[in-house]
């Protein structure tokens, strides 16, 4: 005939039981606890990455804003440079002085039909 | 066991009380400082990285009908000084000086000023910047402002205008169309890191204001070029005041050309007088003299009152009408209505008037657009002068005949001529083809406008022939004629008003010629009129050569196939190198006068000719009277064998 249990010992074993589930459900509000903290960390250093990158972009907009304007003004300055070099007045004075042309005569220009 | 956990508690009650004591405080002051202070702490952080930045409007181009840039703009940048905050005013002034080559002293007074901010240089050039940005001098600030810049210097200055400084249109086509060409401007908060740059965290969108339209012109830069020299070549030969030359195409209205002189460079429009920048073509109005004519004999034409062949008696050369005597240049008996235009004749031109009347002849000046403005989109037109036929006195009529008392711009000459040369339609004239938005939109379009039928087809051909008489041999205008077309023309030589002592102002005139070429399918009307010349007054002499040359020079650029067929083509280069003439003999020395280029006699008077001809030992043969109309060899060209000069001459 198998031993009875005793009392002490079936307390001992339910005290055992109730311990074991209570650390169970104390380990799992801890990892909810720590993956809510790690998610909000997460999103905390996400928000501040998300930050730095507008700032960095900002500088890079910046920067490449700043080299249109260049370039844009680069480009005016050359037409105007390309205007002036190549106005009327200065071709017909260097075409004349230099190069030692003259406006065509009679009969050097034929217009065809 | 027990102490020990009492004593956990109480270590966790001190740790409770003193985290709640700091989140109170943190709170505490969190609240200080973004409920109590908050309002002006971001005040504070907002004038530290934030800053308005203000975009500048970005103007449009003026480009000629080819897209050759008239007018562009640049960013320069301007210096300024905060003179309270600058520490050491007499060493930053000798800096500045040195580099914006300033007076010294000058500078250092600004920079002493009780004015909170003075400008020390505006549009500076780049490299100016660059040392003045190495400088880095507290209270020394540059600004990017718009700059001007009109590349082809003086060319169609009047017509194009200038801005102010703060890239405002002030005259010429940049006022008129200032509205279109000046683009937007704006402001955009931005922020700014610890340095003072830009962090664009709210993109360029606030940075981009939408810019000015181009202007696209209906002038051509090369005709332009051409009549602007011709013009300035001919008010320096005879020594006169000032100049208009127009070239329109009779069938658009559209302005080719619109020279004046004095010259204006709107580059340095504030050292330039008033005088330089009068657009004289729109804004001066002259009595038009000869060229008057035509529109009488349009009107009779018309009206049928005459015939081309009907003859009239000229008087030989005196006519007394209401009280006056009207000379005529030449003496004529009788004239056959075509010649009157041929050969100018005021009384045979007076005689046309008579049968006509008054009040029909007003008609026609009317139809032609004088007696108000043409419409032209040019700031500053006139409307010329014109009065009722009620208040014309007997001899009026025939003063306007030969158009004195009446007061037309050059501009109204060139479009009532167009008129004929078209058939007979009065248009409107334009030197704006279309203002072209940023994103191609057309904002404007002239197209060819049509302001009324003057004259029927018929008049205007008939009309267009006699016209070819004046550049005929016989005409008053031969030397408007063009080799290879056909030219219908009149010129003017026209009395200038005495406005001091009233009456017309003794050897003062205006010389003109206005005329259409090929005449028979004009592509060019072209009126040049030069104010005051000295050596000679003659609209045939001193206009004429300029209309030949600009309508030569115009028609070659536009491609226009000659009607008659010109002389063979010179090979290029034959005539380049000029050999020095064999002598006869081995032992003679001849003055070889083949490499020099033979001299300009054309506008001399007889004894001027004569005596330049004796003067370079050359034998001149002599036709007519008067002043050198014609010369051969031409000016420029090379002597003949015989070296001799055959001059032509009338007037």
């Amino acid at each position: 005939m198998a031993a009875k249990p005793s009392v002490k010992g079936l307390r001992s074993q339910n005290r055992a039981r109730v311990n074991r589930a209570d650390r169970r459900r104390r380990q799992r509000h801890l990892i909810v606890f720590v993956l809510s903290t790690l998610g909000l960390i997460g999103v905390a250093l996400l928000h501040v990455w998300l930050r730095l990158q507008v700032v960095h972009m900002g500088y890079v907009l910046s920067t490449t804003s700043k080299l249109q304007n260049r370039l844009e003004q680069e480009n005016r300055e050359l037409k105007v440079e390309l205007a002036t070099l190549t106005s009327p007045d200065r071709l017909e004075a260097m075409s004349r002085k230099r190069l030692g042309l003259r406006p065509p005569e009679k009969g050097q220009v034929i217009v065809l039909p | 066991m027990r102490r020990s956990y009492r004593g956990d508690r109480l270590r966790l009650g001190v740790a409770k009380v003193l985290f709640l004591v700091l989140f109170v405080v943190v709170g505490g002051r969190a609240f200080q400082l973004q409920v109590l202070q908050g309002e002006r702490l971001k005040r504070l952080a907002e004038r530290q990285h934030l800053k308005e930045w203000i975009v500048l409007p970005k103007r449009g181009a003026v480009l000629d009908r080819t897209g050759e840039p008239l007018a562009l703009s640049l960013e320069a940048q301007s210096v300024y000084a905060r003179p309270h905050r600058i520490q050491d005013p007499a060493e930053v002034s000798r800096a500045l000086g040195k580099i914006l080559n300033l007076d010294v002293g000058e500078v250092k007074q600004k920079m002493t000023s009780e004015k909170p901010f003075v400008w020390i240089k505006r549009q500076i050039g780049p490299q100016e910047a660059e040392r003045i940005q190495a400088l880095s001098v507290e209270g020394i600030g540059m600004f990017y402002e718009p700059n001007r810049y009109y590349p082809q210097g003086q060319l169609a200055g009047q017509l194009i205008g200038f801005v102010s400084r703060d890239s405002e249109g002030l005259e010429g086509l940049e006022l008129h169309y200032n509205d279109y060409i000046r683009g937007e401007t704006g402001s955009s908060v931005i922020e700014r890191d610890a340095l003072g740059r830009r962090v664009l965290v709210q993109g360029v969108g606030g940075l981009q204001m939408p810019p000015g339209g181009d202007i696209h012109l209906t002038l051509d830069t090369s005709i332009q070029h051409l009549a602007e020299k011709e013009l300035e070549a001919t008010i320096g030969k005879y020594r006169a005041k000032a100049g208009v030359a127009i070239a329109v195409d009779p069938f658009t209205g559209e302005v080719l050309a619109l020279a004046n002189y004095p010259s204006f460079d709107p580059n340095n429009f504030a050292k330039q007088s008033a005088q330089q920048r009068r657009n004289r073509a729109v804004a001066d109005s002259f009595e038009p003299g000869s060229t008057f004519k035509t529109i009488l004999a349009a009107a009779a034409l018309e009206e049928g009152v005459v015939g081309k062949e009907d003859l009239f008696y000229c008087e030989m050369g005196k006519y007394s009408y209401a009280g006056k005597v009207i000379h005529d240049t030449h003496p004529h008996a009788w004239l056959p209505f075509h010649k009157i235009l041929q050969v100018s004749s005021n009384i045979g031109i007076t005689k046309v008037a008579e049968k006509l009347k008054k009040e029909r002849y007003f008609k026609y000046i009317e139809k032609f657009g004088f007696g108000q403005p043409t419409g032209v989109d040019v700031p500053g037109e006139v409307s010329g002068l014109l009065r009722k036929p009620e208040s014309w006195s007997a001899i009026d009529l025939a003063t306007h005949a030969f158009g004195q008392g009446i007061a037309a711009t050059p501009m109204q000459m060139v479009m009532a001529y167009a008129a004929i040369a078209n058939g007979g339609f009065l248009m409107r004239p334009h030197v704006v083809r279309r203002v072209v938005g940023p994103k191609g939109e057309v904002l404007v379009e002239n197209q060819p406008h049509v302001v009324r039928r003057v004259i029927s087809e018929k008049t205007a051909r008939s009309l267009a022939s006699m016209l070819k008489g004046v550049t005929n041999e016989g005409g008053t205008g031969v030397m408007a004629s063009v080799e290879g077309f056909e030219v219908a023309g009149k010129t003017g030589t026209a009395q200038k008003a005495d406005l001091t002592h009233g009456g017309y102002a003794a050897g003062k005139r205006v010389a003109s010629f206005v005329g259409f070429v090929p005449a028979d399918d004009p592509k060019l009307v072209v009126i040049v009129l030069v104010d005051e010349p000295e050596v000679n007054v003659y609209g045939g002499v001193v206009a004429a050569p300029v209309f030949r040359n600009i309508a030569r020079g115009a028609l070659r650029h536009l491609a226009v196939a000659p009607q008659k067929p010109e002389l063979v083509p010179t090979p290029i280069g034959a005539t380049e190198f000029p050999r020095r003439r064999a002598t006869k003999k081995a032992t003679e020395v001849v003055f070889d006068r083949g490499a020099e280029a033979v001299p300009d006699f054309v506008g001399l008077s007889l004894r001027e000719a004569v005596e330049k001809a004796r003067a370079l030992r050359v034998k001149v043969k002599m036709h007519g009277n008067g002043y050198v109309i014609r010369q051969s060899p031409a000016p420029g060209g090379r002597w003949s064998e015989e070296e001799i000069l055959v001059l032509n001459l009338q007037g």
